[in-house]
């Protein structure tokens, strides 16, 4: 079973370290991952996206042009990419910033917040851990745990209260996951 | 005793290179390989190496030249632009018969074209990376799995050959990340150094490392030496990866990260009874000729040249080859655009149900 995530915005918005970061709990529990970023020359505000490829088995192509998940966190990546989505695909959209989704009814859409649940929490750029929160609830693509961990090793280094702060994001995400759970 | 890590492509060739000894890295900024020097920036000095951001391409490629000389496994790397402006150095080190390790992680061309991956400088790596007919040996990996296998190789074929080896390997496979299970650390020793190298003088009063103009017939012979060289490699040294190839009617020729998305085109093809295989070429130069020119023409009906970049840049090799015994297709992407599964699935589709014909 091979999935493929792409994770959509703009520079700064915790894009990349979003795939990453899942990529990375993928391969920590056993499967195959890959991650491809791709940007323009901008440092902050330009499009920014990777795609993540989650798989039981080695991949061989990491360049799927279609995803079955697609993660976008404002328009401008929801205009570009919207049609990178596979039917029954499902669409996950930072609602705080996405504004103007159509309605495709071959397709699962979970919407949130999640920049306005960041600032509940202190810390607006932990809206990228929510989102991916939501993403590990709705999907199950890996365990809730493993990606605790996974946060553990990334922040591990840092302030503690960075990591409890980002602990604190994944439950927030997580929980409204797993009510859209197919 | 081996390790596995989720690591970019760029970062696994760095630590590769370290492993297999090298000590000396020059090289200037540019996209899509800033890891290689962010990461050796760092890494060098844990390993008692030298780090140089150096202030242009030439003087890097030059320091190069020079700790090379030393008997330092010594490396530059850098895209498209940045290797057309070591194209001087670089055939200075082949005139001086020196080793290094040269990285090319390609972009889109010609020009400053783009920072998007491409595989846009096949024939500036195989045919001109200078002036003066020189040839390095060309390695194209297609993961960061094969890029540090042969990273780890390549300052032996460098240090035997006394000539500098390319890696080439496009932007896209130089930004994935992926599992890496990478060697142990190669403790080298004085004792080591190659022979011809400054730092070992074996009680010679002199050595000359750094190549003058010579007057004939010196040269002559010299060019005669590495004509000899070149045929060698083409008996010893060809790296080709063949894939379902015995009853193949069409023939797919890719390198790189569009070898990736071919074998997952000619899976799905051939889960649909089309008899597709593909040929890989991983050393590009030397070519695989053999492989394509042993093909049983008598059963294979068209080869496609797949390739990011248009056009197509290792037609004429295979067309040598080939001898106009079957068509020669190709299909691409490029600028910026890259290859992906559905489109390369199609164009195989299309060509082998004879919807297009680009012979």
């Amino acid at each position: 079973m091979k999935t493929s995530f792409v994770f959509s915005g703009s520079g700064g918005q915790g894009i990349m370290s979003a795939g990453i970061t899942l990529a990375q709990t993928a391969i920590m529990m056993g499967k195959h991952a890959t991650y491809l970023p791709e940007y323009g020359p901008e440092q902050r505000g330009g499009s920014a996206k990777c795609t993540v490829v989650i798989s039981d088995e080695p991949i061989i192509s990491p360049l799927p042009l279609r995803c079955d998940n697609l993660i976008v966190m404002n328009n401008l990546a929801y205009n570009k990419f919207e049609e990178d989505l596979k039917p029954d695909g499902v669409l996950l959209c930072n609602a705080s910033l996405v504004t103007n989704p159509q309605q495709r009814d071959n397709i699962t859409v979970i919407s949130a917040n999640v920049d306005d649940l960041a600032l509940e929490l202190g810390n607006p750029r932990a809206a990228n851990i929510i989102l991916l929160g939501i993403l590990i609830g709705a999907t199950g693509i890996v365990s809730k745990e493993a990606f605790q961990k996974s946060l553990e090793l990334k922040f591990g280094s840092k302030a503690p209260e960075i990591l409890q702060m980002n602990l604190a994001a994944l439950d927030k995400g997580y929980n409204i996951g797993i009510q859209h759970k197919a | 005793m081996s390790e596995k890590k989720f690591m970019k492509g760029n970062e696994a060739i760095a630590e590769a290179a370290v492993r297999a000894g090298c000590r000396f890295f020059a090289g200037y900024p540019i996209t899509p390989q800033n890891e290689i020097p962010e990461y050796l920036s760092w890494r060098l000095p844990e390993v008692g190496g030298s780090y140089v951001q150096g202030e242009s391409e030439i003087a890097s490629i030059n320091m190069v030249y020079g700790a090379s000389a030393m008997g330092t496994r010594a490396m530059t790397s850098s895209s498209g632009p940045g290797i057309s402006l070591k194209a001087e150095g670089i055939s200075y080190l082949a005139a001086a018969m020196l080793p290094a390790l040269i990285v090319n992680i390609s972009r889109g061309g010609p020009g400053l074209g783009s920072i998007q991956p491409a595989q846009s400088d096949y024939l500036q790596a195989t045919k001109a990376l200078g002036h003066g007919g020189f040839h390095a040996m060309v390695f194209a990996p297609n993961s960061a799995q094969e890029a540090v296998d042969l990273v780890y190789q390549a300052w032996d074929y460098a240090e035997r050959d006394r000539n500098p080896v390319l890696v080439l390997m496009d932007g896209c496979l130089g930004n994935i990340m992926e599992e890496v299970e990478l060697p142990p650390m190669k403790e080298l020793s004085d004792e080591d150094l190659p022979e011809w190298s400054l730092t070992r003088r074996n009680g010679r009063d002199y050595q000359g490392n750094i190549t003058p103009i010579y007057t004939e017939p010196i040269l002559e012979g010299i060019n005669a030496m590495a004509g000899e060289m070149y045929k060698a490699w083409e008996e010893e040294d060809v790296k080709v990866e063949t894939f379902l190839l015995d009853d193949a009617e069409y023939v797919v020729v890719a390198y790189g990260i569009a070898s990736r998305v071919a074998k997952e085109a000619i899976m799905e093809l051939r889960k649909e009874g089309f008899k597709v295989g593909m040929i890989r070429p991983i050393t590009l130069f030397p070519f695989p000729k053999k492989v394509i020119h042993d093909l049983d023409y008598t059963r294979v009906k068209g080869i496609i040249d797949l390739e990011m970049t248009i056009p197509a840049q290792m037609r004429d090799d295979i067309a040598l080859q080939v001898m106009e015994r079957c068509p020669i297709h190709e299909y691409g992407r490029s600028g910026g655009c890259l290859l992906d599964d559905e489109g390369v699935y199609d164009a195989i589709k299309e060509i082998v149900t004879g919807g297009v014909d680009n012979g």
